[in-house]
């Protein structure tokens, strides 16, 4: 950026602050002395407000369709207003309070909750060994890794309607082969926990590979000589992987989880259509009614627009609040883990020596350090 | 290099720009107030849902209107177009020249029936005579606009299946059925002491789930889960709970066969003799051929339908065709709709989708009385004419505004409830607590 900027301005402004030190100038003065102001004053202005140019286009696309719908949607969210017949009476926080003490809305939190943490963490820790698979000598390489982004490239409407087939209550596939077993067939439509443990099912199904290849990728770059330097030192396969492998990736594992918290806290497509002929949706009585579904219920068939606007916001201060818990846990995690990565690291470790090691650290690293102390 | 490459894409935005100038140019070009002929083209959008059988239409028309063209979507469910049409009237733009609502979906649209054309103005009072006359009053509003054409109706029959029937050892002929069920005067009480007959001799369901029986009881009603000055009336409404307790009773002898509604098991359920009756508006018997056939089955299936219905004659559904103020072509869309409810039209629609058109003149047609592929399926039966004496006596029902909510989200869980073993009190209150909640209107 500097590079592109500064060689017209430079000159100019520099011409332009020599001129008033000297007076009698030498004949040239009078006549370019005007442009060459303007010029000046170009060059300046292009050296302050460039910068600004340049990033400009994502601002104002991001007021446009970010900004403005979120501001417009607090403005809905405290007015009474009805999706069809529009604006209606300027209600202040009331469809707030009123949401706050809703048990539906209430219902859908502890579902959007409970379907996040049995899809997050058991594909999380799937995704981390089938990356670890992914990462010894096999052959065919790409053949498997491909392989575990296919269920990636599927829609997930597809993918719901293949699920919801199989978790049919009377004629789906996996009752029946329950009741093959003499088990009893399970209300996986009807049934709050079975039914979280469906849906649960097809977003790890669909993101499992895909969490795995981006673990693999933060895996092979943990250089092999850790790995032959503590095989020397008598470390296991098992000892290497949690000694070694697990710390090195930490970085690459907050970027997957809070992309899995943000992708799950916004679940719709699956609890939607998982099962399309319910007269509620999210299940008779609300089994699986995710906050995102719910405010779509409020929207849009009961036409209460102002309080579905209230969700959205209560929503959005939700996803904030845990994205900053998540935001405190990756600093404290990746100052943490500063002594793993990078070279200086690894040479500090290779001495053995603490002194050297915390020499080699970036300051922001010591800073952050001390504050912990 | 680089230096020609933008410029290729500046040129390209540009003429995209240019493009869609002239494009907005001509679109807004067109609306003139001239009739479409070959000189002035004119494009109708039409939105319609689930299987109304006018796509064979819409090419005649064009063939028979040089000048206008048809664009036609159609959206699978009903419960689709609705969120559709909401979203567009919410949004105020995007909505078609011609569109299809549904009777279920009147208590909204009337609260907001200012922004529907009044069709009076193109000359709906010469041609009301058409229609049955309940049909034409749902279709005018508060201050006696006409916002629809009416296509389809929902006179309710009853499909049962007559091997089921034979093999419980009960009367399997469709006029001896009627006869069982109590003829004329059936009443439900009939309908579920016959089904516990049937219930004994079997072991199996005699329906196949409370939520279409519930909403027939109720639709059958003089008012339903609203008063006719639009007040909401559930709690205390003994009309209701008393209709309620005969299905809670029902729904505990066994009579339900807990099938999930719109599924029944991808049309299985209607082959493997899980139930032997279901309750059937016209648009339904679709429903019923496609099941079987998605699931295997054939005409042999056993399926028929009768010539009675319990509590009386009631309707279920049916459709109109609107025009949005928002058109700009009110002229040749009400034309158009025009045109689709006429008789012919309307003959040529029953006999590809089974909807049963609610012109008096398509109702008693040799098209909708004779035999067509729909009786062929069900064991020869009359469709058309079993139909037009369902449609007999019929009385509109006011639907409030949120009518196909507390039907959906209200007593849809409470009659899966009722499936499920629930006693009738305990639903009844859930189903009230959950009004409360939802503080519907």
């Amino acid at each position: 950026m500097t590079s592109t900027i500064s060689p017209p301005s430079g000159p100019a402004q520099q011409n332009g602050r020599r001129d008033p030190e000297s007076p009698g100038g030498r004949g040239t003065g009078p006549v370019t002395r005007p442009r060459r102001e303007w010029r000046s004053k170009l060059g300046a202005l292009d050296v302050k407000a460039s910068p600004y140019l340049y990033i400009a286009p994502f601002f104002i696309l991001f007021a446009l369709v970010g900004l403005f719908p979120l501001v417009y949607t607090f403005v809905v969210s405290i007015n009474d207003w009805d999706l069809l017949s529009g604006a209606g009476e300027w209600v202040g926080l009331q469809n707030y309070a009123i949401e706050l003490k809703d048990p539906y809305f209430w219902n859908s939190l502890f579902n959007t909750f409970s379907i996040f943490m049995l899809s997050a963490i058991p594909q999380l820790i799937a995704a981390t060994f089938i990356a670890a698979i992914l990462d010894q000598n096999l052959r065919g390489k790409t053949f498997w890794r491909m392989g575990v982004l296919l269920p990636y490239v599927v829609t997930p409407v597809a993918v719901t309607l293949i699920f919801s087939s199989a978790f049919d209550e009377k004629y789906g596939l996996i009752n029946n082969l329950l009741q093959m077993l003499n088990l009893d067939a399970i209300g996986w439509k009807s049934e709050v926990f079975p039914s979280h443990i469906a849906i649960a099912s097809m977003v790890n199904w669909r993101w499992t590979g895909y969490n795995a290849l981006i673990l693999l990728a933060a895996m092979q770059a943990v250089p092999r000589d850790l790995h032959e330097s503590a095989s020397l030192d008598g470390a296991g396969s098992f000892r290497r992987f949690f000694s070694i492998t697990l710390p090195s990736i930490r970085p690459t594992m907050i970027f997957v989880i809070i992309t899995a918290t943000v992708g799950g806290l916004q679940i719709f497509t699956e609890p939607k259509l998982f099962n399309p002929s319910s007269s509620t949706l999210g299940g008779p009585n609300r089994e699986y009614q995710t906050t995102v579904l719910y405010l779509w219920d409020l929207a849009f068939n009961r036409g209460d627009f102002g309080k579905a606007s209230a969700v959205a916001w209560l929503l959005f201060i939700i996803i904030i609040g845990v994205g900053l818990i998540n935001f405190f846990i990756s600093r404290s995690i990746a100052s943490a883990g500063a002594t793993s990565p990078g070279k200086t690291a690894r040479a500090a470790r290779r001495a053995a020596n603490k002194n050297i090691q915390r020499s080699g650290h970036s300051p922001a690293a010591h800073d952050s350090k001390e504050h912990r102390r | 290099m680089k230096f020609s490459r933008h410029t290729r894409t500046a040129t390209a935005v540009a003429g995209a720009a240019a493009f869609a100038l002239l494009a907005v140019g001509c679109s807004s070009g067109a609306s003139s107030a001239e009739p479409a002929s070959s000189d002035n083209p004119v494009t109708l959008t039409v939105t319609t849902f689930n299987t109304m059988g006018f796509d064979d239409l819409y090419k005649q028309y064009e063939s028979e209107h040089p000048g206008i063209t048809i664009n036609a979507t159609n959206i699978d469910t009903g419960g689709n177009a609705l969120t559709d049409w909401k979203t567009k009237q919410a949004a105020g733009a995007g909505l078609p020249d011609v569109q299809a609502v549904e009777e279920g979906w009147l208590g909204q649209v009337m609260a907001v029936s200012d922004s529907f054309t009044d069709l009076g103005e193109y000359g709906a009072a010469d041609i009301k005579d058409r229609w049955i006359p309940w049909k034409m009053d749902q279709a005018t509003d508060a201050e006696g606009r006409v916002i629809g054409f009416g296509t389809d109706i929902g006179p309710v029959g009853l499909c049962y299946n007559k091997d089921l029937f034979e093999k419980a050892g009960l009367p399997s002929d469709r006029t001896e059925v009627a006869e069982l069920l109590g003829g004329e005067n059936s009443t439900w009480a009939d309908y579920f002491e016959t089904g516990k007959k049937y219930q004994k001799a079997t072991g199996k369901a005699w329906y196949d789930q409370s939520g279409f029986v519930w909403n027939s009881m109720v639709n059958q009603l003089p008012e339903g889960y609203y008063k006719a000055d639009g007040s909401l009336s559930i709690e205390g409404n003994t009309a209701l709970s008393e209709r309620w307790g005969e299905l809670a009773d029902g729904a505990a002898a066994g009579l339900s066969s807990a099938q999930t509604q719109w599924d029944w098991g991808k049309g299985q359920a209607f082959l493997d003799g899980s139930f032997a009756t279901m309750v059937c508006p016209g648009w339904l018997l679709g429903n019923l051929k496609g099941g079987i056939e998605a699931a295997g089955g054939d005409g042999d299936s056993g399926w028929d339908f009768a010539d009675v219905f319990p509590g009386g004659p009631t309707n279920w559904g049916g459709t109109f065709l609107t025009v949005p103020t928002t058109s700009k072509h009110p002229a040749e869309a009400a034309e158009l709709a025009k045109w689709l409810t006429s008789a012919k039209s309307q003959v040529e629609a029953f006999q590809s989708a089974g909807t049963f058109p609610s012109v008096l003149e398509a109702q008693t047609d040799p098209g909708v009385t004779g035999s067509n592929e729909m009786s062929e399926f069900l064991n020869d039966a009359p469709v058309g004419e079993i139909l037009a004496s369902r449609a007999q006596g019929i009385k509109a029902q006011f639907k409030g505004s949120n009518d196909s909510v507390i039907q959906e989200q209200v007593f849809g869980p409470a009659t899966i409830a009722l499936d499920k073993g629930t006693d009738g009190k305990t639903a009844w209150n859930d189903a009230l607590t959950t009004l409360k909640n939802l503080d519907l209107k």
